[in-house]
C-alpha cells in the first residue's frame, strides 16, 4: 500500500470540496447574516489546507489505484470532509464545542439527520443551508460527486466508486463510470429541482422549499424546523415529502431507465417491486394500529402512519408525529425499518432491501435442500442467478452489520446510556436514519449523549453510510501489513 | 422427381428407404465412407462421398435439377451451410434443413426470407416435445396425431381385458353406440397392421387406432373405458435438449416438474434457467433417489436420456415404484416391437418424429399432413379430394381402394363424417386416410394427384 497518491487524492477532494463550499457561503453574504464569517473562515481553511496536502503529496503523473487504497482514500476522505465540515458549526457565535461540530457534520454528510442542535430556528439561516447543503452532497456521495467532475479520477475512478458505492449487485449505466456517475448526478440534481418547485406550489418559502429538498433526496431528514415537517401541519406537504422519499429510495439506475422511457424497468426490477410492496404493506399495518386509539379517523391514520413509515424505511428520519406515544406494533415496525431500509443504489441507508431479500431466498435454498436433498439450486434475482461469492458477501455484510450492532450498542449503554435509547440510536446512526427511541427519538434530540457516545456514533453513522466493509477494514491489521 | 440428401445418418437412412420404396429419385451425401455404404448396399439410390457443403458434390448430385434438397447432417451449421451452397447453385430448388439448436427457434422465418431461403425449419425436438405434451393429455394413449390444426385427433389406446369393447364385433358398434359410435381407424395386432372390417373383433392387448373431435375426445375414450385426468406432477429422466426445453414447457403450464441429471455441469446449467422446476442431480436408476423423491406421487414419468436401455428400465422402476404412468424415449425401431411385451406403452422417438416432419413438409399441396404410425407400418394422410379424382361422387364401396388402405374420416365444412359403404365423398372434402406402406403409390393414384413434393 503506497501513502503518497492516496493522500494526494484525498487532498485534492477536500480542495474540491472547499469550492462547493461557495455555494452556502454566497448564500449567507445575501442574507448577511452570523454565518457569514465562520463560512468564510471554513471555506478558507478547507481550501488551504486541501491545497497544502494535495502539494505535499503531489505526484507527476495519475497513477492507478487499487482497490486497497480506493478503500482508504474513500475512508479517509469522508472522514477529513467531515471534519472540515464541522468548521461552520464551531466557529459560529455562541457555537458549539467540537464534538458536537463534528457530530452534525458526519449526520449532515452520511444523510443520517441526528441533531445536537436544541433551537433550529434561531439558528443563522447560513447555517442551516449549510447543514442540508452538507446532506445533499452526500446523498448522491462525494466522491461520486468528484469522479464525475474531476478528471484526474479517471483512471482509478472504478475503485473509489466501488468503495463508496458497494451496492452487492452493481449496475454501470454507461462504459464510463465518469459518465456512469455523471448520469446519477443529474438524476438526482433533477429529482432536486422537481421538489423545491412542488413545495414552492404548495407555498414554501425558497428556503424551506430549497433545505428540505436539499434533505429529502438524500434521505437525510434535516429540517430548519424544530418539530420537523410537523410544523407546518399540511397535507400537501406530508404528501409531496413522501413521494419524493420514496423516489429517493429506489435504485437510481431505475430513475434513470425511466427518464429514458422505459418505465417497465422500474415494475420489472424485483428489488423496486419488494421496497414498494413492503413500505405498502407496513403502512397499512401501522395505519390500522394507529387508527381510532390515536388518530381518530382513517384518512388521518394513513397520512401519518404512511409519513412515519415512509420517513423511517427510507431512512430519512423526518417527523411529523411523535411515535413514541404510539402503540408497542407500530414502533416496533419502525425499529424493524430502521434496519431493512430502501433500496440498493437509492440514497437510503439501511442494511437495503436487495440484501434482506438475497438472505431471504438463500435461507429458503437451504430450506429446499433439506427437503430435496439432491437438488441444483440457485439463489435467483430477477431471473439472473446471483454468483455465489455475491451472496457470501451480503452474509458477511450481515453479519458484520449485527456484530457492529451488538458491539456498539454494548458500549453506549456502558456509557450510561438506558437500554432502549442505547438500543435505538444504534440503530438509527448505523442506519442513517436519524430519530430513533428513547432519549433520541423524534421529539428529542442527540444532545444529551454523553461525548464519547457522540464520537461512538459519528463513527456509526460513517460506517452505516459507506456500508460497513470500507470503514471496518481500516480496523483490520492484514490491511496496515505492508 | 429429385431428391437430394445430405447426411446419411439415422434420419437421413430412412427418410432415402421412404422415398425409394416410392420411386424417388434420391441421391444421398455423406463425407463418413460406412454410412454411405450402408444406404448404398441396403437402399436403390445414388450415393456419394463428400461434404454436402461442397459445390462440387451438389453438382455431382445433379443439385441444378433436383427439386428437394433436404439437409439432415447432425450439425446445424453443416445443414446451414449446405442449404446456403445450395441456394447459391440453385435457387429454385426448395430446401428443408433440420437445426436443433434452441437459438435458432425465433429465427426459421428469417431464414425463409432471407439467404439460405431455407423453405422448412425442422427441429425434431421440439416435434418429440409436442408429441410428450400430447400424450401427457390422453390418457392411456400410446400414439396421438393430430389433423385439420388439432381439430381433429386420432388416438391409438391398448385395449386392456376389462374394458367392455373387448370381445366386440366392429359392426356391433352402431348398435351399442348409436350415432356416436368411436370410428375405428386401424387395428395394430401382434405387430400386424390390420384395416379392420365389420366382422372383425377387438381383442385385448390390441393397440386400437380412432379419429375424434378433438372437444369430444374425453367423451369417446371413455367408450374405452380410459378417462382423462389432468396430470399435476410430472419427473423428467434425463435432461438433455429434449428434457430441458420439456421442462420449461411444463413450467409455463404450471405443472409441477421434477427433474433428474446425471451431470453436475448440466444440472447447474438446468438450475440457471428453469425457475419452477427442481432439478435433482442423481440416476434416474437410483432406487433410493426415486423413494426420496416421492415417485408415488408422481403422475407422469418421462425418461429422456440418450440411453435407450436406461429410459427402459428407468421407466419399468419408476412404474413399479407407484407412477402412474410412463413415456420412454426410444430411438431403435428394432425395440418398438418389444415394448408392449415388457409394459412400456407410451414411447417417444427423435428420429420417428423427425422422419414425421419431414413427410409432413415434403407432402405438401393437395396432401396436407402425413403421419407415420408406430414402426412405421403404416402412414395417416390428411388430404383435399380433387373433382378429378377417382373417390369423388360416388359411393365409396365402389371406389376400388388399393389393399390396406381406408378412409376414416371425412370432414366437409366443420363436420366429421364417419364414412359408411354408402358414403358419397365430394370434392374439396377433406378426407384423412389410414394406408400401409405398400398401399401409399395406390393411394397416390387413387387421389389423382401424385403426392406432391411441393
Amino acid at each position: 500500500m503506497r501513502w503518497r497518491y492516496p493522500l494526494s487524492v484525498v487532498g485534492a477532494l477536500n480542495l474540491f470540496f472547499g469550492l462547493t463550499m461557495i455555494f452556502p457561503l454566497g448564500y449567507g453574504l445575501f442574507h448577511q447574516d452570523q454565518s457569514v464569517v465562520p463560512l468564510m473562515l471554513s471555506t478558507i481553511i478547507t481550501l488551504v489546507s486541501g491545497l497544502l496536502i494535495y502539494l505535499v503529496f503531489r505526484s507527476d503523473k495519475s497513477e492507478v489505484i487499487s482497490q486497497r487504497e480506493g478503500m482508504a482514500i474513500v475512508a479517509l476522505g469522508w472522514t477529513s470532509v467531515s471534519l472540515f465540515g464541522a468548521l461552520p458549526f464551531y466557529l459560529a457565535p455562541g457555537g458549539c464545542s467540537f464534538t458536537d461540530a463534528f457530530f452534525e457534520s458526519v449526520s449532515g454528510f452520511t444523510t443520517t439527520g441526528a441533531s445536537i442542535l436544541t433551537n433550529i430556528e434561531e439558528t443563522p439561516r447560513g447555517l442551516l443551508m449549510w447543514r442540508s447543503y452538507i446532506q445533499w452532497l452526500g446523498g448522491m456521495g462525494i466522491i461520486v460527486l468528484s469522479v464525475a467532475i474531476l478528471p484526474f479520477l479517471g483512471v482509478g475512478g472504478m475503485q473509489l466508486y466501488k468503495a463508496e458505492v458497494p451496492t452487492p449487485v452493481p449496475d454501470k449505466l454507461r462504459p464510463r463510470i465518469r459518465d456512469t456517475a455523471m448520469v446519477l448526478w443529474k438524476v438526482y440534481a433533477l429529482f432536486t429541482v422537481g421538489e423545491v418547485i412542488m413545495l414552492l406550489l404548495g407555498g414554501m418559502t425558497l428556503f424551506d422549499a430549497l433545505c428540505h429538498a436539499f434533505t429529502t433526496m438524500p434521505t437525510g431528514g434535516f429540517s430548519t424546523k424544530n418539530a420537523s415537517i410537523a410544523h407546518f401541519n399540511n397535507v400537501y406537504f406530508d404528501v409531496t415529502i413522501s413521494v419524493f422519499m420514496i423516489l429517493a429510495g429506489i435504485n437510481f439506475s431505475l430513475h434513470y431507465q425511466l427518464l429514458r422511457g422505459r418505465p417497465l424497468a422500474v415494475w420489472r426490477d424485483s428489488e423496486c417491486r419488494f421496497f414498494l410492496g413492503a413500505a405498502a404493506l407496513l403502512t397499512i399495518i401501522v395505519a390500522a394500529d394507529i387508527h381510532g386509539n390515536i388518530y381518530p379517523t382513517i384518512a388521518e391514520a394513513l397520512r401519518y402512519g404512511l409519513f412515519q413509515v415512509v420517513s423511517i424505511v427510507t431512512t430519512t428520519g423526518y417527523a411529523t408525529a411523535d411515535y413514541e406515544q404510539w402503540p408497542a406494533l407500530s414502533q416496533l415496525i419502525l425499529l424493524l425499518c430502521m434496519f431493512l431500509g430502501a433500496s440498493a443504489g437509492s440514497t437510503g441507508g439501511g442494511m437495503k432491501c436487495l440484501r434482506i431479500m438475497l438472505v431471504f431466498k438463500y435461507s429458503y435454498k437451504e430450506l429446499f435442500s433439506l427437503i430435496h436433498p439432491r437438488a441444483v439450486k440457485h439463489v435467483k434475482l430477477g431471473g439472473k442467478v446471483v454468483p455465489e461469492d455475491v451472496m457470501h458477501s451480503v452474509l458477511g455484510f450481515l453479519t458484520l452489520y449485527m456484530g457492529l450492532f451488538a458491539i456498539a450498542s454494548v458500549l453506549l449503554a456502558a456509557m450510561g446510556v438506558d437500554f432502549i435509547t442505547a438500543f435505538a440510536a444504534v440503530a438509527a446512526t448505523l442506519g442513517n436514519v436519524g430519530p430513533g427511541f428513547g432519549m433520541v427519538g423524534p421529539v428529542e434530540n442527540y444532545a444529551q449523549v454523553p461525548t464519547l457516545g457522540k464520537w461512538l456514533l459519528s463513527w456509526c453513522m460513517l460506517l452505516g453510510r459507506l456500508e460497513i466493509y470500507t470503514m471496518v477494514i481500516l480496523l483490520v491489521p492484514e490491511f496496515w501489513r505492508k | 422427381m429429385k431428391i437430394i440428401i445430405v447426411g446419411a445418418g439415422q434420419v437421413g437412412y430412412h427418410i432415402a428407404s421412404r422415398l425409394a420404396l416410392e420411386n424417388k429419385d434420391v441421391v444421398v451425401i455423406d463425407k463418413n465412407a460406412d454410412a454411405i455404404k450402408r444406404v448404398a448396399d441396403d437402399l436403390d439410390v445414388q450415393t456419394i462421398i463428400g461434404s454436402g457443403s461442397s459445390p462440387d458434390a451438389l453438382h455431382e448430385a445433379g443439385v441444378g435439377d433436383a427439386e428437394i434438397l433436404l439437409a439432415v447432417t447432425d450439425s446445424d451449421e453443416s445443414n446451414l451451410v449446405a442449404c446456403l451452397v445450395a441456394d447459391m447453385l440453385s435457387p429454385s430448388t426448395k430446401k428443408l434443413a433440420r437445426v436443433r439448436g434452441a437459438d435458432f427457434d425465433q429465427y426459421h422465418d428469417a431464414f425463409r426470407q432471407n439467404v439460405p431461403h431455407i423453405d422448412t425449419i425442422i427441429n425434431p425436438e421440439i416435434e418429440v416435445v409436442k408429441t410428450i405434451d400430447r400424450l401427457m393429455s390422453v390418457p392411456g394413449a400410446a400414439d396421438v396425431g393430430e389433423f385439420a390444426d388439432g381439430r381433429i385427433k386420432f388416438v391409438g389406446v391398448y385395449l386392456d381385458e376389462t374394458c367392455r369393447l373387448a370381445g366386440v364385433q366392429l359392426m356391433d358398434l352402431p348398435n351399442r353406440f348409436g350415432k356416436d359410435r368411436p370410428l375405428i381407424a386401424a387395428v395394430m395386432r401382434d405387430d400386424e397392421l390390420i384395416i379392420p372390417g365389420g366382422q372383425d373383433r377387438l381383442l385385448p392387448g390390441d393397440l386400437v387406432y380412432f379419429i375424434s373431435e378433438a372437444d369430444k375426445l374425453s367423451e369417446t375414450l371413455s367408450k374405452f373405458d380410459k378417462y382423462i385426468e389432468p396430470v399435476r406432477r410430472v419427473l423428467v429422466i434425463g435432461a438433455g435438449r429434449i428434457g430441458f426445453r420439456l421442462a420449461k414447457l411444463l413450467e409455463e403450464k404450471s405443472i409441477y416438474c421434477k427433474v433428474i441429471e446425471k451431470h453436475a455441469d448440466r444440472c447447474q446449467y438446468l438450475a440457471e434457467r428453469l425457475n419452477k422446476a427442481v432439478v435433482l442431480h442423481g440416476d434416474g436408476s437410483d432406487q433410493g433417489l426415486l423413494a426420496e423423491e416421492n415417485i408415488k406421487e408422481i403422475d407422469v414419468v418421462i425418461t429422456l436420456t440418450n440411453d435407450e436401455e436406461t429410459n427402459i428400465l428407468a421407466s419399468l422402476l419408476a412404474m413399479r415404484m407407484g407412477a402412474s404412468k410412463s413415456i420412454t424415449k426410444i430411438s431403435k425401431f428394432s425395440y418398438f416391437q418389444l415394448m408392449s411385451t415388457i409394459g412400456i406403452k407410451q414411447v417417444v422417438s427423435t428420429r420417428l418424429s423427425a422422419i414425421n416432419t419431414i413427410l409432413q413438409h415434403i407432402r405438401r399441396g393437395k396432401v396436407l399432413s402425413a403421419i407415420s404410425l408406430k414402426s412405421e407400418e403404416a402412414e395417416v394422410i390428411e388430404a383435399v379430394a380433387l373433382e378429378t379424382s377417382e373417390i369423388v361422387a360416388k359411393p365409396l364401396r365402389r371406389v376400388s381402394f388399393p389393399k390396406g388402405a381406408m378412409v376414416a374420416g371425412i370432414m366437409r365444412q366443420e363436420n366429421i363424417i364417419i364414412p359408411t359403404g354408402d358414403t358419397v365423398i365430394e370434392p374439396n372434402d377433406r378426407i384423412i386416410v389410414f394406408a400401409r406402406k405398400e398401399a401409399i403409390t395406390g393411394i397416390e393414384k387413387i387421389l389423382a394427384v401424385k403426392l406432391e413434393y411441393f
